[in-house]
């Protein structure tokens, strides 16, 4: 299978204060399309940092890094933006959803930035929000809706562009075991049903159960490579 | 129009700070709207006084009476064509709320001084016949709904009749109008209907309209009235209508520079208002505006929304304001004071719309760039992680 992502000797790091600190020292990853990767360690391992990078949030300051086919260390500010609106979904660990938005104004929200009519994008909405079994709560606010429920209103923002790639910073980091539960096997159903190449920090072992592969970070470097089957 | 939900949402986000910010803003456009339909009005009045007429007023106060012999004295004077007294009847009309002014005036030598006032032969003879008789602005007959016929019923507040009442009955025998007939405003009777009736204020006027053969000597003319009176206890001060109306103004001060200089405060004191307002508004969406960016909005794009909700936000309450003013002003200038004077309700004019729509866009703009700016500066990771 094609890598997805290719990262060469990446480094990165951040001026905290008046001390340059680098999370990631001369990294190498690759992640194979239709992957569902784990990436897990302690605070401070670089999880975070090697995952804004694969999702085009942040650039290294050394190195290369391709995904989907684009280097990603050459693309200006708009460009970064465009790759990111086309290729990437991203899920958080807080949902991050527009308060004062609805379920599917939520969803839509990446759409607009497509040149679909409003008639296709009201119509691809409503198949996401059928994807994450939310139709019925598509015109509440995100107050009006669960943790488990709120994140599932994120994923289907996240796919609602059909991106190469879904990026989760700790989906399942604020939500009870049965959510979460629920919010990895949609992971999981979307991994393997649709393709989608997921790329999942987590502090939590049983979301990792639910990678293909895992990887282990520590200090800013891979600590150790763990293929392993699906849960 | 399809990131206007978006806009609209930030704009929900806090509805009371919205809704006070568009009340701040729409307060300050209608002080801006009003204020300068004030000032226009004013330069109008001084454009369509007219020189070719005298005022004649109390050196004491512009209110106190002078005895009416001094119409005669007046009128022997050089250059002096005409004299009418000039009284206020201050009363209601059908309600104690409904105020009413009616000038009791020679309307003969009325038409003599103003030139300007347009009135049908016919009508003039009717107002010559009848000592009730009243000649009413087309302004005022239009505003009350009256037609020539209509009997006009008041109740005196300043004076009382001789046979103890207080309600006079006018009819009315004529409209004037004007090259402007929107300042026919004015309600004329006969100084001697008027005049015979009353118990206090009797034989006095509290001005007198003089008419003059040559405007240019007006001023002369002036002097020789004040002079002939110089002895007198009731000493005159005259002036003709335009320099009149211009020293009352000036009594008041610089309106121009009063009017443009509160408008001024206002408008500063608003753009830190909105400024906070914005930024604020900004400061709290942090994180919003990072995930829209991490969705794929482009840095200027997350500039763009700020700045659009900063002008939708001001032009909205500005247009809010102006309207407001435009509906105010009339209102409040169609009084019957102004009325009396020969004042037509003033309105906001049709500069102002624009100028305010351009104030309010450079007020947004002033308000709205620093935090657009900062929303574009907006660095995804730093903003994500709270820091």
């Amino acid at each position: 299978m094609a890598a997805v992502v290719s990262i060469q000797n990446v480094v990165k790091s951040y001026t905290r204060g008046k001390q340059r600190v680098e999370v990631l020292h001369s990294l190498n990853l690759e992640v194979e399309s239709g992957e569902f990767l784990g990436l897990m360690g302690p605070s401070g391992s670089g999880k975070t940092t090697l995952l804004n990078l694969i999702g085009g949030l942040d650039k290294p300051d050394e190195g290369q890094i391709t995904v989907a086919g684009e280097r990603l260390d050459k693309l200006s500010g708009s460009q970064m933006a465009a790759w990111r609106a086309r290729h990437v979904g991203f899920v958080f660990q807080f949902y991050n959803l527009l308060p004062v938005l609805s379920a599917e104004r939520n969803v839509e929200v990446p759409l607009l930035l497509t040149k679909l009519s409003r008639a296709q994008r009201k119509s691809n909405v409503a198949a996401a929000l059928a994807l994450v079994g939310l139709s019925d709560r598509a015109t509440h606010k995100p107050t009006e809706l669960s943790g488990g429920q709120q994140q599932r209103v994120a994923i289907a923002r996240a796919l609602i562009a059909d991106p190469t790639l879904l990026v989760c910073d700790e989906p399942t980091g604020d939500l009870d075991r049965e959510s979460a539960e629920e919010i990895l096997q949609l992971l999981t159903i979307l991994n393997q049903k649709q393709g989608k190449t997921i790329v999942m920090v987590t502090h939590d072992p049983r979301a990792a159960a639910y990678a293909t592969r895992l990887l282990h970070m520590d200090k800013g470097t891979l600590a150790r490579d763990e293929p392993r089957s699906a849960a | 129009m399809k990131y206007l939900p978006l806009v609209w949402a930030a704009l929900r986000r806090k509805p009371a700070r919205t809704l006070l910010t568009c009340f701040s803003i729409a307060t300050a456009f209608f002080l801006f709207g009003a204020l300068q339909g004030i000032n226009v009005g004013i330069a109008q009045v001084s454009k369509l006084t007219s020189v070719s007429h005298l005022v004649v007023m109390s050196r004491v106060n512009l209110n106190a009476p002078m005895p009416l012999a001094h119409a005669a004295q007046i009128a022997s004077i050089p250059g002096v064509t005409a004299v009418s007294p000039f009284n206020v009847l201050v009363g209601t009309y059908q309600r104690p709320n409904n105020p009413l002014i009616i000038i009791g005036s020679d309307f003969d030598a009325m038409l003599k001084v103003s030139a300007d006032l347009i009135v049908t032969p016919a009508q003039v003879a009717a107002m010559q016949r009848t000592r009730s008789g009243i000649i009413v602005g087309v302004t005022t007959a239009q505003q009350y709904g009256w037609k020539i016929g209509d009997r006009l019923p008041m109740h005196s507040l300043n004076t009382t009749k001789t046979d103890g009442s207080a309600d006079w009955v006018f009819d009315i025998v004529g409209t004037y109008t004007l090259k402007q007939p929107s300042w026919a405003t004015r309600i004329f009777a006969h100084y001697d209907y008027i005049n015979e009736a009353i118990t206090t204020g009797k034989n006095q006027s509290v001005q007198f309209y003089v008419g003059i053969s040559d405007p240019a000597k007006s001023a002369a003319i002036a002097q020789a009235i004040d002079d002939r009176f110089a002895n007198s206890p009731d000493q005159t001060s005259t002036a003709n209508e335009k320099d009149f109306l211009e020293s009352t103004l000036s009594q008041i001060g610089n309106i121009n520079f009063l009017v443009n200089g509160v408008v001024a405060a206002v408008m500063f004191t608003l753009l830190f208002l909105t400024s906070n307002t914005i930024a604020q508004s900004v400061r709290e969406r942090t994180s919003e505006l990072a995930v829209l960016k991490t969705l794929g909005f482009t840095d200027a794009g997350v500039q763009w929304l700020v700045l659009v909700e900063a002008l939708l936000l001001g032009l909205f309450s500005a247009a809010i304001g102006v309207a407001l003013a435009s509906v105010v002003l009339p209102w409040l200038t169609s009084g019957p004071t102004l009325a009396s004077q020969g004042i037509g309700a003033m309105h906001v004019p049709g500069l102002v719309y624009a100028a305010s729509a351009g104030v309010a866009v450079l007020l947004a703009l002033v308000s709205g760039v620093p935090p657009a700016v900062r929303a574009r500066r907006l660095n995804i990771v730093t903003a994500l992680s709270g820091r």
